[in-house]
Protein backbone atom coordinates (compact mmCIF):
# COMPACT_ATOMS: atom_id res chain seq x y z
CA UNK A 1 0.00 0.00 0.00
CA UNK A 2 3.02 2.42 0.68
CA UNK A 3 3.98 2.00 -2.16
CA UNK A 4 0.67 2.34 -4.16
CA UNK A 5 0.50 5.54 -2.15
CA UNK A 6 4.04 7.05 -3.64
CA UNK A 7 2.85 6.56 -6.73
CA UNK A 8 -0.20 8.08 -6.49
CA UNK A 9 0.97 11.31 -4.54
CA UNK A 10 4.41 12.05 -6.73
CA UNK A 11 1.88 12.97 -9.92
CA UNK A 12 0.18 15.60 -7.46
CA UNK A 13 2.56 18.04 -7.12
CA UNK A 14 6.20 16.47 -7.28
CA UNK A 15 6.05 15.53 -11.09
CA UNK A 16 2.29 16.73 -11.77
CA UNK A 17 2.12 16.57 -15.37
CA UNK A 18 1.28 20.06 -16.51
CA UNK A 19 2.75 22.36 -13.77
CA UNK A 20 6.02 20.17 -13.44
CA UNK A 21 6.78 17.71 -16.58
CA UNK A 22 5.01 20.55 -18.41
CA UNK A 23 3.30 17.65 -20.18
CA UNK A 24 0.01 17.96 -21.61
CA UNK A 25 -0.37 21.23 -22.35
CA UNK A 26 -2.17 21.64 -25.69
CA UNK A 27 -4.98 20.18 -23.67
CA UNK A 28 -4.27 22.54 -20.66
CA UNK A 29 -4.01 25.32 -22.60
CA UNK A 30 -7.24 24.78 -25.25
CA UNK A 31 -9.61 23.49 -22.50
CA UNK A 32 -9.20 25.84 -19.24
CA UNK A 33 -11.43 28.32 -20.32
CA UNK A 34 -14.18 27.10 -18.21
CA UNK A 35 -14.27 24.50 -14.87
CA UNK A 36 -16.91 22.26 -17.09
CA UNK A 37 -14.42 21.44 -19.66
CA UNK A 38 -11.81 20.72 -17.21
CA UNK A 39 -13.52 18.67 -15.70
CA UNK A 40 -14.90 16.92 -18.88
CA UNK A 41 -11.15 16.69 -19.71
CA UNK A 42 -10.44 15.30 -17.06
CA UNK A 43 -12.79 12.23 -17.08
CA UNK A 44 -11.67 11.96 -21.08
CA UNK A 45 -7.84 11.51 -19.94
CA UNK A 46 -8.72 9.59 -17.04
CA UNK A 47 -10.72 6.74 -18.68
CA UNK A 48 -7.56 6.76 -21.72
CA UNK A 49 -4.30 6.91 -19.21
CA UNK A 50 -5.66 4.24 -16.90
CA UNK A 51 -6.61 1.75 -19.96
CA UNK A 52 -3.25 2.43 -22.00
CA UNK A 53 -1.42 1.92 -18.18
CA UNK A 54 -2.98 -1.04 -17.33
CA UNK A 55 -2.81 -2.76 -21.02
CA UNK A 56 0.75 -1.24 -21.58
CA UNK A 57 1.36 -2.69 -18.24
CA UNK A 58 0.27 -6.06 -18.51
CA UNK A 59 2.01 -6.27 -22.14
CA UNK A 60 5.53 -4.87 -20.88
CA UNK A 61 7.14 -7.99 -20.66
CA UNK A 62 6.81 -9.26 -24.22
CA UNK A 63 6.57 -5.76 -26.69
CA UNK A 64 9.99 -5.68 -28.50
CA UNK A 65 11.33 -2.76 -27.77
CA UNK A 66 11.62 -1.80 -31.92
CA UNK A 67 7.69 -1.43 -32.03
CA UNK A 68 6.83 -0.94 -28.82
CA UNK A 69 5.73 3.04 -29.72
CA UNK A 70 3.32 2.13 -32.86
CA UNK A 71 2.11 -0.43 -30.77
CA UNK A 72 1.06 2.12 -27.42
CA UNK A 73 0.21 4.48 -30.19
CA UNK A 74 -2.32 1.86 -31.50
CA UNK A 75 -3.60 1.06 -28.27
CA UNK A 76 -3.92 4.71 -27.19
CA UNK A 77 -5.72 6.00 -30.37
CA UNK A 78 -8.46 2.69 -30.22
CA UNK A 79 -9.07 3.72 -26.26
CA UNK A 80 -9.57 7.48 -27.43
CA UNK A 81 -11.81 6.32 -30.27
CA UNK A 82 -14.36 4.24 -28.14
CA UNK A 83 -14.31 6.83 -25.38
CA UNK A 84 -15.26 9.74 -28.10
CA UNK A 85 -17.94 7.53 -29.32
CA UNK A 86 -18.81 6.34 -25.60
CA UNK A 87 -19.22 9.93 -24.92
CA UNK A 88 -20.96 11.15 -28.19
CA UNK A 89 -24.04 8.23 -27.60
CA UNK A 90 -24.36 8.51 -23.70
CA UNK A 91 -23.09 12.00 -22.95
CA UNK A 92 -24.07 13.95 -25.53
CA UNK A 93 -23.90 17.23 -24.03
CA UNK A 94 -20.42 17.02 -22.81
CA UNK A 95 -19.12 15.62 -26.26
CA UNK A 96 -20.51 18.66 -27.71
CA UNK A 97 -18.81 21.10 -24.56
CA UNK A 98 -15.43 18.91 -25.37
CA UNK A 99 -15.36 18.79 -29.61
CA UNK A 100 -12.36 18.49 -31.14
CA UNK A 101 -10.00 18.40 -27.81
CA UNK A 102 -11.58 14.58 -27.26
CA UNK A 103 -10.37 13.23 -30.05
CA UNK A 104 -7.13 15.06 -29.21
CA UNK A 105 -6.23 13.37 -26.66
CA UNK A 106 -4.51 10.82 -28.94
CA UNK A 107 -1.76 13.04 -29.03
CA UNK A 108 -1.70 14.22 -25.17
CA UNK A 109 1.80 13.90 -24.12
CA UNK A 110 0.70 12.57 -20.45
CA UNK A 111 -0.67 9.59 -22.22
CA UNK A 112 2.24 8.56 -24.10
CA UNK A 113 4.61 9.61 -21.79
CA UNK A 114 3.60 7.62 -18.98
CA UNK A 115 3.18 4.86 -21.41
CA UNK A 116 6.84 4.87 -22.59
CA UNK A 117 8.55 6.33 -18.69
CA UNK A 118 6.46 4.43 -16.71
CA UNK A 119 3.79 1.43 -17.68
CA UNK A 120 6.23 -0.09 -19.94
CA UNK A 121 8.66 -0.51 -16.86
CA UNK A 122 6.55 -1.20 -13.54
CA UNK A 123 3.76 -4.10 -12.53
CA UNK A 124 -0.12 -3.26 -13.40
CA UNK A 125 -0.84 -2.18 -9.98
CA UNK A 126 1.91 0.60 -9.88
CA UNK A 127 0.94 1.76 -13.40
CA UNK A 128 -2.62 2.06 -12.12
CA UNK A 129 -1.42 4.58 -9.40
CA UNK A 130 0.64 6.15 -11.12
CA UNK A 131 -2.44 6.67 -13.66
CA UNK A 132 -4.59 8.11 -10.91
CA UNK A 133 -2.17 10.39 -9.64
CA UNK A 134 -0.93 11.72 -12.87
CA UNK A 135 -5.22 12.50 -13.77
CA UNK A 136 -5.52 14.20 -10.22
CA UNK A 137 -2.29 16.39 -10.82
CA UNK A 138 -4.17 16.83 -14.16
CA UNK A 139 -7.12 18.12 -12.94
CA UNK A 140 -5.96 20.31 -10.42
CA UNK A 141 -3.48 21.81 -12.81
CA UNK A 142 -6.64 22.21 -15.00
CA UNK A 143 -8.89 23.70 -12.22
CA UNK A 144 -6.46 26.42 -11.13
CA UNK A 145 -6.05 27.55 -14.82
CA UNK A 146 -9.57 27.21 -15.96
CA UNK A 147 -11.01 28.74 -12.37
CA UNK A 148 -8.33 31.91 -13.29
CA UNK A 149 -9.59 32.23 -17.01
CA UNK A 150 -13.20 31.67 -16.20
CA UNK A 151 -13.34 34.34 -13.32
CA UNK A 152 -11.41 36.85 -15.24
CA UNK A 153 -12.81 36.42 -18.65
CA UNK A 154 -16.41 36.16 -18.50
CA UNK A 155 -16.71 37.43 -14.87
CA UNK A 156 -18.87 34.52 -14.09
CA UNK A 157 -18.44 31.58 -12.21
CA UNK A 158 -20.63 28.87 -12.88
CA UNK A 159 -20.27 24.71 -13.10
CA UNK A 160 -22.45 22.63 -15.12
CA UNK A 161 -25.28 25.04 -15.62
CA UNK A 162 -25.40 26.16 -11.84
CA UNK A 163 -24.38 30.34 -10.78
CA UNK A 164 -22.49 30.43 -8.20
CA UNK A 165 -21.47 34.11 -8.40
CA UNK A 166 -20.60 37.34 -10.43
CA UNK A 167 -17.96 39.20 -10.09
CA UNK A 168 -19.44 42.86 -9.75
CA UNK A 169 -17.04 45.06 -12.57
CA UNK A 170 -16.06 42.04 -14.85
CA UNK A 171 -18.84 40.53 -15.43
CA UNK A 172 -20.42 43.56 -17.54
CA UNK A 173 -16.69 44.23 -18.66
CA UNK A 174 -15.05 40.74 -18.91
CA UNK A 175 -11.22 40.52 -19.54
CA UNK A 176 -11.89 38.70 -22.98
CA UNK A 177 -8.24 37.94 -23.46
CA UNK A 178 -8.23 35.49 -20.89
CA UNK A 179 -10.61 33.03 -22.28
CA UNK A 180 -8.63 33.48 -25.78
CA UNK A 181 -5.29 31.34 -26.03
CA UNK A 182 -3.12 34.33 -25.62
CA UNK A 183 -4.87 34.27 -22.27
CA UNK A 184 -4.23 30.54 -21.70
CA UNK A 185 -0.41 31.52 -21.97
CA UNK A 186 -0.29 34.13 -20.01
CA UNK A 187 -2.11 32.17 -17.28
CA UNK A 188 -0.07 28.94 -17.04
CA UNK A 189 3.12 31.45 -17.34
CA UNK A 190 2.33 33.57 -14.38
CA UNK A 191 1.24 29.85 -12.23
CA UNK A 192 4.54 28.17 -13.50
CA UNK A 193 6.34 31.35 -12.17
CA UNK A 194 4.30 31.60 -8.98
CA UNK A 195 5.14 28.00 -8.25
CA UNK A 196 8.54 28.50 -8.93
CA UNK A 197 9.16 31.71 -6.44
CA UNK A 198 7.42 30.20 -3.69
CA UNK A 199 8.78 26.88 -4.18
CA UNK A 200 6.10 24.67 -3.54
CA UNK A 201 7.09 22.65 -6.78
CA UNK A 202 10.56 22.57 -5.59
CA UNK A 203 11.88 18.41 -6.06
CA UNK B 1 18.00 -19.92 -40.71
CA UNK B 2 17.14 -21.67 -38.10
CA UNK B 3 13.09 -21.68 -37.67
CA UNK B 4 13.44 -19.96 -34.06
CA UNK B 5 15.30 -17.08 -35.45
CA UNK B 6 12.77 -16.41 -38.11
CA UNK B 7 10.40 -16.45 -35.35
CA UNK B 8 12.11 -14.12 -33.20
CA UNK B 9 13.12 -11.70 -36.25
CA UNK B 10 9.15 -11.99 -36.97
CA UNK B 11 7.78 -11.53 -33.46
CA UNK B 12 7.49 -7.15 -33.86
CA UNK B 13 5.37 -7.84 -37.01
CA UNK B 14 3.23 -10.14 -35.97
CA UNK B 15 2.92 -8.66 -32.61
CA UNK B 16 2.23 -5.17 -34.12
CA UNK B 17 -0.52 -6.72 -36.42
CA UNK B 18 -2.54 -8.77 -34.25
CA UNK B 19 -2.71 -5.49 -32.39
CA UNK B 20 -3.60 -3.84 -34.70
CA UNK B 21 -6.33 -6.21 -35.55
CA UNK B 22 -7.83 -6.63 -31.76
CA UNK B 23 -8.05 -2.76 -31.71
CA UNK B 24 -9.79 -2.90 -35.27
CA UNK B 25 -12.63 -5.20 -34.31
CA UNK B 26 -13.27 -3.51 -31.11
CA UNK B 27 -13.38 -0.13 -32.69
CA UNK B 28 -15.93 -1.77 -34.65
CA UNK B 29 -17.71 -3.37 -32.27
CA UNK B 30 -18.20 -0.22 -30.31
CA UNK B 31 -18.99 2.03 -33.28
CA UNK B 32 -21.66 -0.85 -34.82
CA UNK B 33 -22.85 -0.38 -30.93
CA UNK B 34 -22.96 3.46 -30.88
CA UNK B 35 -23.92 4.16 -33.98
CA UNK B 36 -27.90 3.81 -34.13
CA UNK B 37 -27.89 6.01 -30.62
CA UNK B 38 -25.78 8.59 -32.28
CA UNK B 39 -28.05 8.48 -35.01
CA UNK B 40 -30.89 8.82 -33.06
CA UNK B 41 -29.56 11.57 -30.73
CA UNK B 42 -28.98 13.56 -34.15
CA UNK B 43 -32.62 12.66 -35.35
CA UNK B 44 -34.37 13.95 -32.08
CA UNK B 45 -31.94 16.74 -31.83
CA UNK B 46 -33.02 17.92 -35.38
CA UNK B 47 -36.78 17.38 -34.44
CA UNK B 48 -36.57 18.97 -31.12
CA UNK B 49 -35.30 21.67 -33.03
CA UNK B 50 -37.84 21.83 -35.61
CA UNK B 51 -40.86 21.75 -33.35
CA UNK B 52 -39.15 24.58 -30.88
CA UNK B 53 -39.35 26.56 -34.46
CA UNK B 54 -42.69 25.80 -36.07
CA UNK B 55 -44.62 25.33 -32.34
CA UNK B 56 -47.71 23.99 -34.69
CA UNK B 57 -45.55 21.96 -36.51
CA UNK B 58 -47.72 17.75 -36.90
CA UNK B 59 -44.86 16.45 -39.57
CA UNK B 60 -42.28 17.07 -41.55
CA UNK B 61 -40.97 16.17 -44.92
CA UNK B 62 -37.00 15.77 -46.14
CA UNK B 63 -36.38 16.39 -49.43
CA UNK B 64 -33.64 18.64 -51.17
CA UNK B 65 -31.74 18.95 -48.05
CA UNK B 66 -34.97 21.22 -46.83
CA UNK B 67 -37.34 20.31 -44.61
CA UNK B 68 -40.82 21.12 -45.18
CA UNK B 69 -43.06 21.51 -42.45
CA UNK B 70 -46.83 20.46 -42.19
CA UNK B 71 -49.23 21.25 -39.16
CA UNK B 72 -52.64 19.79 -40.03
CA UNK B 73 -51.45 19.28 -43.66
CA UNK B 74 -50.87 22.92 -44.44
CA UNK B 75 -47.46 23.56 -44.92
CA UNK B 76 -46.79 26.26 -42.62
CA UNK B 77 -42.97 26.71 -43.43
CA UNK B 78 -39.28 25.04 -44.48
CA UNK B 79 -36.18 25.23 -42.67
CA UNK B 80 -33.03 24.01 -43.54
CA UNK B 81 -29.38 24.05 -42.53
CA UNK B 82 -26.62 26.93 -43.07
CA UNK B 83 -22.71 26.27 -42.58
CA UNK B 84 -21.23 29.19 -41.87
CA UNK B 85 -17.32 30.30 -41.69
CA UNK B 86 -16.60 31.29 -38.08
CA UNK B 87 -13.72 32.59 -36.30
CA UNK B 88 -12.64 29.03 -34.90
CA UNK B 89 -14.66 26.90 -37.98
CA UNK B 90 -17.43 26.02 -39.04
CA UNK B 91 -20.89 27.11 -38.17
CA UNK B 92 -23.95 25.23 -37.94
CA UNK B 93 -27.24 27.15 -38.33
CA UNK B 94 -30.67 25.83 -38.51
CA UNK B 95 -32.51 28.54 -40.37
CA UNK B 96 -36.40 28.28 -40.24
CA UNK B 97 -38.44 30.51 -42.80
CA UNK B 98 -42.48 31.61 -42.75
CA UNK B 99 -42.21 31.65 -46.70
CA UNK B 100 -39.73 32.28 -49.46
CA UNK B 101 -38.59 35.82 -47.82
CA UNK B 102 -39.45 35.72 -44.67
CA UNK B 103 -37.25 34.47 -41.59
CA UNK B 104 -39.05 32.37 -38.81
CA UNK B 105 -35.85 32.26 -36.89
CA UNK B 106 -32.54 30.38 -36.44
CA UNK B 107 -30.71 27.99 -33.98
CA UNK B 108 -27.40 27.78 -33.70
CA UNK B 109 -26.73 23.65 -33.96
CA UNK B 110 -23.03 23.63 -33.30
CA UNK B 111 -20.07 25.78 -33.67
CA UNK B 112 -16.53 25.97 -32.27
CA UNK B 113 -15.83 29.81 -31.77
CA UNK B 114 -14.27 31.40 -28.60
CA UNK B 115 -16.43 30.57 -25.60
CA UNK B 116 -17.60 33.91 -24.04
CA UNK B 117 -17.35 35.75 -27.43
CA UNK B 118 -18.19 34.30 -30.63
CA UNK B 119 -20.07 31.69 -29.00
CA UNK B 120 -22.60 34.23 -27.98
CA UNK B 121 -24.22 33.51 -31.23
CA UNK B 122 -26.00 30.99 -29.96
CA UNK B 123 -27.62 33.73 -27.22
CA UNK B 124 -31.32 34.46 -27.95
CA UNK B 125 -30.06 37.91 -27.56
CA UNK B 126 -28.24 37.42 -30.63
CA UNK B 127 -30.05 34.96 -32.73
CA UNK B 128 -33.77 37.02 -32.07
CA UNK B 129 -32.51 39.77 -34.35
CA UNK B 130 -33.77 37.35 -37.21
CA UNK B 131 -36.77 36.38 -36.14
CA UNK B 132 -39.37 37.68 -38.71
CA UNK B 133 -36.36 39.44 -40.68
CA UNK B 134 -36.59 39.78 -44.47
CA UNK B 135 -33.95 37.23 -46.06
CA UNK B 136 -32.56 40.45 -47.84
CA UNK B 137 -31.77 42.16 -44.48
CA UNK B 138 -30.14 39.05 -42.60
CA UNK B 139 -26.60 40.72 -43.27
CA UNK B 140 -24.44 43.11 -40.15
CA UNK B 141 -25.72 46.88 -39.77
CA UNK B 142 -21.98 47.72 -41.74
CA UNK B 143 -22.54 45.46 -44.25
CA UNK B 144 -25.77 47.08 -45.18
CA UNK B 145 -28.50 44.94 -43.33
CA UNK B 146 -30.42 44.76 -40.11
CA UNK B 147 -28.03 42.72 -37.65
CA UNK B 148 -26.11 44.12 -35.26
CA UNK B 149 -22.56 42.22 -34.66
CA UNK B 150 -21.86 40.91 -31.30
CA UNK B 151 -19.22 43.29 -30.03
CA UNK B 152 -15.79 41.44 -30.20
CA UNK B 153 -17.12 38.93 -32.36
CA UNK B 154 -17.49 40.41 -35.62
CA UNK B 155 -16.42 37.71 -37.66
CA UNK B 156 -18.50 35.07 -36.04
CA UNK B 157 -21.54 37.56 -36.49
CA UNK B 158 -20.45 38.18 -40.25
CA UNK B 159 -20.60 34.28 -40.95
CA UNK B 160 -23.97 33.95 -39.10
CA UNK B 161 -25.56 36.55 -41.17
CA UNK B 162 -23.92 35.48 -44.40
CA UNK B 163 -24.49 31.87 -44.21
CA UNK B 164 -27.86 32.31 -43.06
CA UNK B 165 -28.87 34.55 -46.14
CA UNK B 166 -26.70 33.04 -48.64
CA UNK B 167 -27.99 29.22 -47.99
CA UNK B 168 -31.89 31.27 -47.67
CA UNK B 169 -31.35 32.26 -51.34
CA UNK B 170 -30.10 28.86 -52.47
CA UNK B 171 -32.89 26.82 -51.00
CA UNK B 172 -35.57 29.38 -52.09
CA UNK B 173 -34.19 28.97 -55.72
CA UNK B 174 -34.09 24.80 -54.93
CA UNK B 175 -37.64 25.08 -53.80
CA UNK B 176 -38.97 26.98 -56.72
CA UNK B 177 -37.14 25.23 -59.13
CA UNK B 178 -38.90 21.97 -57.62
CA UNK B 179 -42.36 23.63 -58.29
CA UNK B 180 -42.05 24.98 -61.43
CA UNK B 181 -40.43 21.07 -62.67
CA UNK B 182 -43.14 19.87 -60.43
Amino acid sequence: MGKFAQEFAKGLIITNPVLVLLLGLCPALAVSTSIDNALGMTLAVLIVLLGSNIIIAAMRNFVPSITRIPIFIVIIATLVTVVNLLFHAYLPDLHETLGIYLPLVVVNCIVLGRAEAFASKNPVVRSIADALGMTVGFMLALLMISLIRQMLGTGEMSVFGVHFFSLPVLSSRPVAIFILPPGGFLVIGLLLGLFKWTGVLKR
Amino acid sequence: MPAKDVFGRAFPVILLTAVVAICVSLLTYVGSITLPRIEALEVQKIQGMLSGMFPDMSRYTFEDEIYAIYSDEVRIGYAFVAVGKGYGGAINILVGLEDEATIKRITVISHTETPGLGSRITEDLFTGQFVRLSVDDAALRRDGGQIDAITGATISSRAVADAVRITAVEKVKVLEDSEEGG
